[in-house]
């Protein structure tokens, strides 16, 4: 190589000193494109504007409500469309009350015939679908219009599972849609136009959540007019009845920031004036009886990296914020919010997430699945508390069932015998299994995902069944992949979570129902009679003791059984600008902005010293 | 080309078909029942036989007609033009700055050889070079905009006019990622050419050193240089997405990351053909390029 002679032919040629005047001007230069670098960052918060800055975690990947699936895009969905229903912003447990619906629906005493009757005046928002560009009122017609399209097979929504199997006729139209023998003009038996302004439901059987789907945006009322004439890019043209609009496609910058401007005509709606107890006391009550929304504009920022999102929201640049893996230590004190944000004015709300973390198993495997004695050690072997402590930052409870806390059918006294981390007792249930010390048991394998932090947790697993003398290897996938042999029932244990799509143990319990097996949720293929009776019977009763009763049983047969060890409960750490008022987060209505108020002034103060 | 092309839409098509999972299940959601599955399957068009499948891919690029994302149900063409845009207002600026000033900086090393500046040059790339990227982002991001506010955190504006301020530290980092391997290997490539016979020639007919160096070390190294910048040149198209994700930037590279999250198979094959596109095209112009600063380079 010509490097080593370098030294002996470098002395040669030596470069010249740059002279002084050339690193003057380079100076200069530097300074100036600094300042001017400098003088184009955006100056700080003007004290009349009432703008709501928002965060997302992920990119919203479009505007049409039966492609809800995700919370980002369901968040933002919300703002622009409305259903029949909503949950009351602060009472919890979690109540429905009338949205679009003028009252809560009149239900026949068999329980198969809901009628709605729909407020008047209510105007979709003024687009150039409609005549002369004005929103025009919406109809009875048109909630049969938006769920035929939720039901029609050639829109690929997967939100049609709220209405599958429970309208009557409504399976039947799509099945006809699809082989092209009705359209949108053809009846559907279950949904009936009494008037314009009352729509009756007919069903198949008892559907006690229908009041909950009913509140999710997949179910949400759009404009035929609006479908019609924007078709495919519907999608991208929002034209809804909620209180923001996209004023112009271009306040929408995919993959960036989505602008939504307040609905001017946007009808009667006040600030609720009840709420839980204490919630007076904290303020949330001074609105009262106030018309919604406060914020006149609303901007999403879409961020998916943690620090970007944190440093933005340390700086005022989001009203509120999450807290990062990795900035907790800093950002909380011993679960209060950190001297140094304190003094920023910033507060910190705690609330438990709606969700459980879990780790399956596949009840198909020949090893683990006719082996409840082993699920059972594994499972009193797996050390959940700590697990929450050092992947979790202690912001989680421990699980002892599938229902996470505030939903009826948690007992927060009860504790599962089989997720009490006892090594000794899994050591003497793995020898009654017949694998003593983990003697003659094969390697077991653990599918998990890719990145570190879930790697990190199945090693913590291994470690954990090694313990017991179980052997486990991890297989590491990438999320199709993984999504492919759970629902191909070709893992054999995977760690995973389930979110709920409304505040009933019922969207928890049908993870274990034998009919739910994969590609349905129930993806474990746990299969048990008695489950399955008392399951079906807990469908048929409304809230109440009874169906409680029934909750505790299921619960009590999922420990016994043990097809998954119960993780945790994870709990949303989040913090709130002192500006913001009327905060109070909730897990399930996503149309949580309109509630909201910017004291601009505390802003323009708070902000400028952030 | 074609046969290029061919191979790449073959190999991409068969390694979907084996590690992209089934779309079908994903987009089914997680309520979803095994007639639901089969139905978006025939949506989508996966129950036909793979070879159906495929012509249907080869037909897609003949008519340039990617339809939509099984994802997003975006169409793919704005969704790439979109991304196009902001990919190349971050990439390019930097790219082509790096290279001017890589270039130099490798000439000025040589020149020195062996001085404090060329030996310093290469302990600072080495030590660039060997830090993680992330180290640079996380830190300059945490320096410059969040604690110095020189720069704004992360953010935005598709306007022409607007987007430049949301550009100035990421182009700052992706110019400084760019130093380390940049210089070294121009400087190796410059070391190669300064002790040919036609630079001693040069030298003894009197011709001055810094001719010298532009005229003829320059000239002649050019031909590796410009299969470096070649190799390198994609990246002005598939951005960097580490960069993209960290600033809130909309580019391509993130939306690529998207799609094979999302076993999002349409929008898959259009990045994949116009990568391979990409490609093809710099190579030809790299052949063009040798030919214009090497006459004895003749395209055939």
């Amino acid at each position: 190589m010509n490097h080593e002679i370098v030294p002996q032919l470098g002395r040669q040629f030596r470069p010249r000193p740059a002279s002084a005047t050339f690193l003057q001007v380079l100076l200069a230069g530097a300074v100036a494109i600094a300042l001017a670098i400098t003088g184009c960052t955006k100056k700080r918060f003007d004290e009349n504007d009432t703008t709501l800055n928002l965060v997302l975690r992920a990119n919203v990947k479009g505007l049409d409500p039966i492609s809800a699936n995700d919370q980002y895009s369901a968040t933002v969905i919300s703002q622009m469309y409305e259903g029949l229903l909503q949950y009351n912003y602060l009472k919890r447990p979690f109540a429905l009350e009338p949205k679009l619906a003028d009252g809560m629906p009149v239900i026949s005493k068999d329980g198969l015939t809901y009628t709605f009757k729909i407020k008047k005046g209510v105007r979709f928002h003024d687009n150039a679908a409609f005549k002369d560009g004005k929103g025009r009122e919406i109809t009875a017609e048109d909630f049969v219009f938006s769920w035929k399209r939720l039901a029609d097979p050639r829109n690929v929504s997967d939100g049609f599972w709220i209405f599958d199997g429970k309208i009557k006729g409504l399976n039947e139209w799509a099945s006809a849609v699809k082989a092209e023998k009705a359209n949108y003009d053809t009846p559907v038996e279950g949904l009936t136009v009494v008037d314009s302004h009352t729509l009756a439901i007919k069903l198949n059987g008892v559907y006690h959540q229908l009041g909950y789907v009913l509140a999710m945006p997949f179910s949400a009322v759009v404009a035929r007019e609006a479908v019609e004439k924007y078709a495919k890019e519907f999608l991208n043209n929002p034209v809804g009845t909620g209180p923001f609009m996209l004023e112009k496609s271009s306040d929408w910058v995919r993959n960036s920031k989505i602008t939504l401007k307040k609905n001017p005509s946007f009808r009667t709606d006040p600030y609720p004036a009840e709420g839980a107890a204490g919630d007076s006391e904290k303020g949330l009550l001074a609105d009262a009886g106030k018309q919604m929304p406060f914020a006149e504009k609303l901007v999403f920022s879409e961020i998916v990296e943690d620090q970007p999102r944190w440093q933005n929201g340390l700086k005022g640049n989001f009203d509120w914020f999450e807290i990062p893996k990795d900035n907790f230590e800093g950002a909380v004190k011993e679960n209060q919010i950190a001297p140094e944000l304190s003094a920023k004015a910033m507060s910190l709300d705690i609330t438990p997430g709606l969700d459980v973390t879990y780790i399956a198993f596949n009840l198909l495997d020949p090893v683990l699945g006719k082996n409840k004695l082993l699920r059972q050690a594994m499972s009193k072997a797996f050390d959940t508390n700590t697990y929450i402590k050092k992947f979790l930052n202690s912001r989680g409870i421990s699980a002892q069932g599938p229902i996470p806390p505030g939903i009826d059918g948690n007992d927060p006294t009860y504790k599962n015998p089989n997720a009490q981390f006892d090594v000794v007792a899994a050591k003497a249930l793995l020898a009654k299994a017949g694998f003593p010390d983990g003697k003659g048991l094969p390697e077991l394998v653990y599918e998990g995902l890719s990145d570190s932090t879930a790697r990190q947790g199945a090693e913590y697993f291994t470690q954990q069944m090694a313990a017991i003398g179980i052997k486990v290897r991890i297989s590491s996938n990438t999320w199709p992949q993984f999504q492919d042999k759970i629902k191909n029932q070709k893992a054999q244990i995977f760690g995973i979570a389930w979110g709920a799509d409304y505040p009933d143990a019922q969207n928890f319990f049908q993870l274990f129902y034998s009919k739910n097996k994969s590609p349905g949720p129930n993806d474990t293929s746990y299969n048990s009679p008695e489950f399955d009776k008392i399951y079906v019977a807990s469908l048929a009763l409304a809230p109440g003791s009874e169906r409680t009763k029934l909750y505790l049983k299921l619960r009590d047969i999922v420990a016994e059984d043990s097809p998954w060890i119960f993780n945790a409960h994870r709990l949303g750490y989040k913090v709130v600008h002192g500006w913001v008022q009327n905060f109070k987060w909730t897990e399930v209505g996503y149309d949580y902005p309109k509630y909201i108020r910017i004291d601009a002034k505390k802003r323009s103060e708070l902000g400028a010293k952030l | 080309m074609i046969p290029i092309l061919f191979g790449v839409t073959l190999l991409t098509f068969m390694l979907f078909n084996i590690f992209g999972g089934d779309p079908a299940q994903r987009f089914a959601g997680k309520h979803a029942t095994t007639e639901q599955v089969q139905s978006i399957r025939v949506e989508l068009g996966l129950d036909r036989s793979l070879p159906e499948q495929y012509l249907f891919f080869v037909k897609q690029i003949v008519t340039a007609d990617y339809g939509r994302s099984w994802a997003s149900k975006q169409l793919i063409s704005t969704m790439i033009s979109d991304g196009l845009s902001a990919t190349i207002s971050l990439t390019a600026p930097a790219f082509f700055a790096s290279i001017f000033f890589c270039i130099a900086l490798a000439l000025f090393a040589v020149w020195g050889r062996g001085t404090i500046l060329d030996r310093g040059t290469v302990v600072v790339c080495l030590a660039l070079l060997s830090i993680s990227s992330l180290v640079y982002i996380l830190g300059l991001q945490y320096l410059l905009a969040f604690q110095g506010g020189i720069f704004p955190i992360s953010g935005w504006d598709p306007s022409w006019t607007g987007r430049w301020e949301y550009l100035y530290l990421p182009w700052i980092i992706l110019f400084v990622l760019s130093l380390g391997p940049n210089i070294l290997i121009y400087r190796t490539v410059i070391m190669d050419e300064v002790f040919q016979d036609y630079v001693r020639t040069a030298r003894a007919k009197g011709i001055a050193e810094y001719k010298v160096y532009a005229k003829h070390v320059l000239k002649n190294a050019m031909i590796p240089i410009i299969t470096v910048i070649v190799i390198e040149m994609p990246f002005l198209i598939t951005g960097s997405v580490l960069i993209e994700n960290f600033f809130g930037i909309p580019g391509l590279g993130g939306t690529l990351i998207k799609a094979l999250n999302d076993s999002d198979f349409p929008t898959i094959k259009a990045f994949t053909v116009i990568s391979a596109l990409v490609y093809m095209i710099f190579n030809l112009l790299a052949d063009v390029l040798y030919s214009l600063v090497d006459p004895r380079v003749k395209l055939g």
